[in-house]
């Protein structure tokens, strides 16, 4: 009787082992938001269920590296701007990138009309502020790329660090500060200051435009065919969540702010987030575009005396996930 | 694996070799007194050494301590940049600010009960303000420069200094105070050369106390903004880029600095506390 039912126990511990969904990791690059809509998509229309995939999205926020969670093992996949991701593999943590869901950069400089800046050339002399932990490197690209150093003094830039609010430029303390077209631009709209009051300068314009939200894993555990497989799953269902998210950015916006544990988001500033970041996903299934990738590398080679990275990375980044995933 | 190996036969032995120091006759030696901690120290970092080699951790992760001296060797003007941004014009600025703040508030305490009762609960509450609250408005209030850094440090020593000298300028006793009444000294003689010599070795409690906590007020003010040097900035910053080992040369630089300004307010209350029952039975 005992052997019969230590068995059968035996015998429901592992069905239950064969049912079960796989667990996935996701580490994101801020807090939730818009940002992300479309892993929340996935997530609560059941995409990664369809896959059989058990997902845990993290959020992260200020001092959070998503580089630095991957490595500790915290996270199966994350997303990172691709300039850190390639500072952090020639420090060597080695990442991949697997997909690249967001096709142009969000990333701006917003100066306050009234210090008399019109283009590049007048930041000299002036203060600027600079996010950092990863988010530095396309501003220094920038700046190597003008040649103005960032030391301060009359013919360079004094950096400010800026935390991630606009404060400096409502206080006046920078001439100009970092703004995402799709948070901070709106954060300073908000505060009370118009449009008509700021110049702002898109690093798209200015050319040197970095590849951002992407998603990112270590190399060694991509030579497992287990997690291939889990992250082929896993790249299909999020591409469905972002391309879902961009037909319907209101109902995608209010399902990031279910999923937003702070409460600290409000529904106006998550649609008109939604709206923005559907501009940036648009034009690209998730597959990373090697000519994109070699843009990004130049601009950030082309740091003169202090690049960002060295040397041109080498297996930085993969197609055999998307194309498995998209095909 | 053999790295491992090494560094545990080198901490037995080196532990061996301790012990027979320690219980040998030459124990006092002041040689051997230096020799024993030093050799301590020097094990803790093979050891450390051979772990991260042995066991191929990431560099990502925890640096070896090799790495971690050339990355020292490598950084000196940033190290010294960040030294003096941080320590000499935030820590140090600060702390003198605050200390003579506390000291004088102390006096005034002392001159008027009514003050006494309404200021100690204020520096109370003051001192209870947590910093990761305080730096960010205090960097609002006075920008991203050192000031702001100044600020938060004179925040967070003036009330220990401020209780321990209110409780040094009650340290003297009632016939020591009665003697000065006979020579007809007035208040601010008997202040001068009775009550805060007595007082000086409650003031250098909490000139030491205020050491540690004006060097963690500095560099964890400025993680809230700063300019693009200083301590707080760099290890806040050098995280996000991945660069350990730069973190951890600047926590070794702030580990030197911080003993260096402890070691020196230390050495200042033993010359002016000569005479107090702490200070004696020292060689």
């Amino acid at each position: 009787m005992k052997r019969l039912l230590a068995s059968v126990g035996a015998l429901a511990l592992t069905a239950g082992g064969a049912l079960a969904a796989d667990d996935v990791t996701l580490q994101l690059k801020w807090v939730t938001q818009a940002q992300f809509a479309g892993y929340y998509v996935a997530l609560e229309e059941g995409f990664y269920e369809e896959e059989d995939l058990n997902v845990t999205i993290k959020p992260g926020g200020p001092d959070i590296a998503p580089t630095q969670v991957i490595a500790g093992g915290g996270a199966d996949v994350t997303v990172e701007w691709m300039p850190a991701a390639l500072a952090a593999r020639e420090k060597g943590l080695p990442l991949v990138n697997i997909a690249q869901p967001f096709k142009s950069s969000g990333m701006m400089l917003t100066c306050l009309k009234e210090t008399g800046i019109t283009s590049p050339e007048d930041f000299k002399g002036r203060t600027l502020g600079v996010w950092f932990f990863g988010n530095e490197f396309p501003f220094l690209s920038w700046m190597s790329t003008l040649g103005i150093p960032t030391e301060g003094g009359d013919d360079g830039v004094e950096v400010l660090k800026q935390g991630f609010n606009v404060d400096p430029l409502l206080q006046k303390q920078a001439d100009c500060i970092s703004t995402m077209t799709y948070n901070e631009y709106w954060q300073v709209i908000d505060a009370g200051i118009s449009a008509d009051d700021l110049v702002t300068f898109k690093y798209e314009d200015q050319g040197v435009a970095t590849l951002e939200d992407g998603l990112y894993v270590l190399e060694e555990r991509l030579a497992d065919p287990e997690f291939e497989d889990k992250m082929v799953r896993f790249v299909r269902a999020s591409m469905k969540g972002w391309k879902w998210a961009e037909e319907n950015p209101e109902e995608a916006a209010m399902i990031v702010l279910d999923y937003d544990e702070t409460g600290a988001q409000t529904e106006t500033h998550q649609k008109r987030m939604m709206g923005e970041i559907a501009k940036l996903t648009a034009g690209s299934n998730g597959t990373l575009d090697p000519a994109d990738y070699e843009r990004t590398v130049a601009t950030l080679l082309a740091g003169g005396s202090d690049p960002v990275i060295s040397a041109a990375p080498e297996g930085a980044w993969t197609h055999q996930i998307t194309d498995k995933a998209l095909n | 694996m053999i790295w491992l190996w090494g560094a545990i036969l080198f901490w037995l032995a080196a532990w061996a070799l301790n012990a027979r120091l320690a219980a040998g006759p030459a124990a006092r030696h002041p040689a051997v007194r230096l020799a024993i901690p030093a050799l301590f120290g020097v094990t803790l970092l093979v050891l450390w050494e051979g772990i991260v080699r042995g066991l191929q951790v990431s560099p990502v992760i925890l640096p070896a301590p090799t790495e971690i001296g050339a990355t020292i060797a490598a950084s000196l003007p940033i190290l010294w940049g960040d030294f003096v941004q941080t320590i000499v014009k935030g820590a140090l600025s600060g702390y003198v600010i605050g200390c003579s703040a506390a000291v004088a508030t102390a006096i005034a305490i002392d001159r008027s009960p009514f003050l006494q009762r309404g200021l100690l609960p204020v520096g109370n509450f003051i001192a209870a303000l947590p910093i990761v609250g305080t730096a960010p408005i205090l960097v609002m209030w006075f920008g991203f420069d050192w000031q702001s850094k100044a600020a938060v440090v004179v925040v967070m020593v003036f009330f220990p200094v401020l209780v321990n000298t209110v409780a040094g300028l009650a340290a003297s006793e009632r016939m020591q105070r009665d003697l000065m009444a006979t020579w007809s000294a007035s208040y601010w003689q008997t202040l001068w050369k009775l009550r805060l010599p007595a007082a000086m070795p409650f003031i250098f409690n909490g000139l030491k106390i205020a050491t540690t906590l004006a060097l963690i007020g500095a560099i964890v003010a400025e993680f809230f903004g700063s300019p693009t040097r200083g301590m707080g900035f760099r290890i806040s910053t050098a995280v996000g880029q991945l660069a350990l080992p730069l973190v951890w040369a600047e926590i070794a630089v702030a580990a030197l600095a911080g003993s260096a300004f402890y070691g020196l307010v230390a050495a200042i209350e033993r010359g002016m506390t000569f005479w107090h029952p702490s200070q004696r039975g020292r060689p």
